[in-house]
């Protein structure tokens, strides 16, 4: 079986979870505070940021801080259950499939439920600029290549802290620890992210780099830049790593 | 007694010593920002009293404050997520097994089950603020002056913070019970505390989220807010409490 | 006298009748069998006894109480196993017991008294979700006989045992009106384990109840209307298939 139609099975899995609803009510209720607020874009002279950059990058702030983070918990923990109500991955496991194959499917699809969010930010972020265009009086629409870049960013540097995620939902059976470490791993990242040793913790990457986006913004304002080294690398040896060892242990609960 | 068979349910789901843990670990962030940051700390106590604060403000002056100020929107959120977590997990035992339609056939009042496990996570919360109130008493000890004042400011702290958990307890049971997934519960749950944090802890009618009331404390804040604080949270549990029963006895007629 | 009694007892879903204006009367102190195809009621009318779903319309009486002004007192006389096992899988099967024990106010050496009744003594410290489907099964069981209830509702009892677990268990299912003095009403759809439990039996096919008195009486009127009655089971095929005949071939 091809690793497309595998995904296909895995997506048609999680139909009518309504996961989606929960996506997007998160979606929505990020972007409400930034139209209420929206004079507040006007007051940012000590940083040096324009009022359609501030009114973008407060809400990725938010989102990268707790919302999105929180969110994929929430998605790993629909990934697993599905598989467990039910003995569905007992069933699995009898069937002629390779686990690690199978794993990556679940993995891809916890990708596309954060890729899907983010899409809803985006959509939301749109309507919610142009009512703050319509009440303010002043243009904050933002040109697409501009805010997909900055998502872009955010989808990319996610990517090492859902396969930790991932890996937690997978090694750890205890749910109550599985979501709670991932929950309070989410608490510590704003620290996390003004310390040196920030590129070792994962949950720390996606707002340290919208952070440094901010920083990129507003002339005034001095925010640590992303370098290069030795953070990729590390990504790369935890990502790699998260992931290597949720293939071998997935399904080892049930075989037991 | 609804009390006691709660517990017993709750075994070996890792209900409660996620509840020790997320204490623990919530503890230890006013210990690491001491151990990193002590002189900042322990200076702005000395301009603390050289500022005038309003007079009728609590505890204006203490340790407590400077420890609250500095850590309690991280420690609360721990125990927020606690509540969450903890009656999803509590509920998703009940949906699980289908243990839940046995108990509905068992002779016992609806609101039971609720009552019983709201007063379960009382339990465990109040553990798991006085893991944190003994982080917060270590660094006044260590750092600050600690003594009877400081413990007694410590308890009127701590008793605040807990009355003031009891609507995000009550709400996050409600939703626990209203849903059969867990993943659903949960994703309302963390939908709802990612709206508190967004709301101003100095807005007073936006605080009164149930989401949002355990980020307040007592330092610093006019007794006359915390009063109405106080009323609003006991008013908040019962509506919500209320609901919860109403609920139930509304839900029979529709299955 | 009946202990259970229905009055033309409906429950409709949107777009079509679990179950269809019947009328049952079960006799204190008996074996009552629920006899009927899958999906022809039977759960749901069991269901609807015990307040898990509310009637369309119509009623019963339960003991001479009524649903749902006496639902808690009509719960306190009735120990019931319903469909799939309903259990805590994070609890052993003592421990699950236990928690029935403690809601209805029994004494601590119920839960043994229960264990030993289904056979389950020796597996008692392990976890419940570890339990085979037969384990699972007993548990369910053993959770409706704890504290020997004056009425017991039992939905397909035998499902998921071996021979020997069938066999035990309806062998204790039918000792049990004369050993506790209760009133079984058991539901299946094997008509030849009915034979062997019930007293009275009541058959139900999409909804509507067929037939309802003691096996001989089936036989009887089966006779009367030409249906083959050297076989219990071909009686009971004949006369759903009658049944589906009449309405119109469907199944």
């Amino acid at each position: 079986m091809s690793f497309i139609s595998l995904l296909g099975i895995e997506f048609k899995k999680i139909r009518r979870s309504k996961i989606l609803w929960i996506l997007l009510t998160a979606a929505v209720i990020l972007w409400i505070p930034s139209i209420l607020n929206a004079e507040m874009n006007f007051q940012m002279q000590a940083e040096g940021i324009s009022p359609e950059h501030n009114f973008l990058i407060q809400g990725l702030l938010g989102m990268s801080w707790f919302m999105f983070p929180a969110s994929m918990v929430v998605a790993t923990v629909l990934l697993n259950q599905t598989e467990h109500t039910n003995k569905g991955l007992l069933k699995m496991l009898a069937l002629p499939l390779d686990t690690t194959r199978l794993c990556l499917a679940k993995f891809v699809v916890l990708l596309s439920l954060s890729a899907a969010q983010i899409f809803m930010t985006v959509g939301v972020y749109y309507v919610s600029a142009a009512i703050a265009t319509r009440t303010q009086n002043y243009d904050f629409l933002l040109p697409p290549l501009f805010v997909f870049h900055k998502v872009g960013l955010l989808f990319a540097s996610a990517i090492p802290m859902l396969s930790f995620f991932w890996l937690l939902s997978v090694c750890v059976a205890s749910p109550a620890f599985s979501v709670g470490i991932g929950l309070f791993s989410i608490v510590p990242s704003v620290l996390a992210i003004n310390t040196k040793l920030w590129f070792a913790y994962p949950m720390a990457y996606p707002l340290f780099v919208i952070t440094s986006e901010y920083g990129k913004l507003a002339s005034n304002m001095e925010t640590a830049p992303v370098r290069l080294f030795p953070w990729i690398p590390t990504a790369i040896v935890l990502t790699a790593s998260c992931l290597l060892i949720s293939c071998l242990f997935f399904g080892q609960g049930e075989r037991k | 007694m609804s009390l006691t068979l709660e517990y017993k349910k709750s075994k070996r789901t890792g209900c409660f010593p996620m509840f020790a843990v997320g204490g623990a670990a919530a503890a230890a962030f006013p210990v690491l920002n001491m151990a990193f940051r002590s002189d900042m700390y322990v200076s702005l106590q000395d301009s603390m009293l050289q500022t005038s604060v309003p007079q009728n403000s609590m505890l204006q002056n203490s340790s407590v404050r400077i420890l609250l100020e500095a850590n309690w929107q991280m420690m609360a959120m721990v125990n927020i997520l606690l509540a969450v977590l903890g009656a999803c997990l509590l509920y998703h035992a009940e949906y699980a097994d289908n243990a839940m339609q046995k108990m509905r056939t068992l002779p016992v009042k609806a609101g039971r089950m609720f009552t019983g496990k709201f007063a379960w996570i009382i339990i465990m919360y109040f553990i798991t603020l006085t893991v944190e109130a003994a982080g917060i008493m270590f660094c006044i000890y260590r750092w600050f002056q600690f003594g009877g004042e400081a413990a007694a400011e410590l308890l009127q702290s701590f008793g605040y913070s807990l009355l003031l958990a009891l609507p995000a307890i009550s709400a996050s049971l409600l939703i626990a019970s209203l849903c059969r997934n867990v993943w659903i519960s949960l994703g309302i749950g963390v939908v709802c505390v990612f709206t508190a944090t967004m709301l101003p802890t100095s807005h007073f009618a936006l605080s009164l989220f149930p989401f949002a009331m355990p980020f307040q404390i007592l330092p610093g804040t006019t007794k006359t807010t915390v009063y109405h604080f106080m009323l609003a949270a006991v008013l908040e549990t019962t509506a919500l409490s209320a609901t919860e029963l109403i609920i139930l006895k509304i839900r029979r007629l529709f299955e | 006298m009946n202990i259970i009694q229905t009055t033309h007892l409906t429950k409709s879903y949107s777009g079509f009748t679990a179950v269809s204006g019947i009328d049952l009367h079960i006799p204190q102190g008996s074996v009552y069998g629920f006899l009927g195809p899958n999906g022809a009621g039977k759960s749901t009318t069991m269901k609807m006894f015990l307040g898990l779903t509310r009637p369309t319309s119509g009623s019963f009486t339960i003991d001479g109480k009524r649903y749902p002004e006496n639902r808690i007192e009509i719960l306190k006389e009735i120990g019931s196993f319903i469909e799939s096992p309903a259990f805590y899988g994070n609890l052993t099967g003592q421990e699950n017991l236990d928690i029935i024990r403690r809601i209805l106010g029994l004494p601590r050496s119920a839960v043994s008294e229960a264990l030993d009744l289904v056979g389950l003594t020796q597996y008692r410290h392990r976890l419940a979700r570890k339990y085979s489907l037969g384990m699972k099964q007993r548990l369910g069981l053993a959770g409706a006989l704890i504290g020997k209830p004056p009425i017991l509702i039992l939905d397909e009892p035998t499902n998921g045992l071996d021979p020997v677990g069938i066999h035990e268990i309806r062998t204790l299912i039918r000792s049990l009106p004369r050993r506790f003095r209760c009133t079984v009403l058991v539901s299946s759809h094997l008509l030849p384990e009915i034979e062997l439990m019930a007293d009275n039996i009541g058959i139900l096919n999409h909804g509507r109840l067929l037939f309802e008195g003691p096996l001989e009486e089936l036989e009887r009127s089966a006779a009367a209307k030409g249906y083959p009655t050297d076989n219990l089971e071909d009686t009971f095929l004949a006369l759903i298939d009658e049944d589906n005949r009449r309405r119109g071939g469907a199944r």
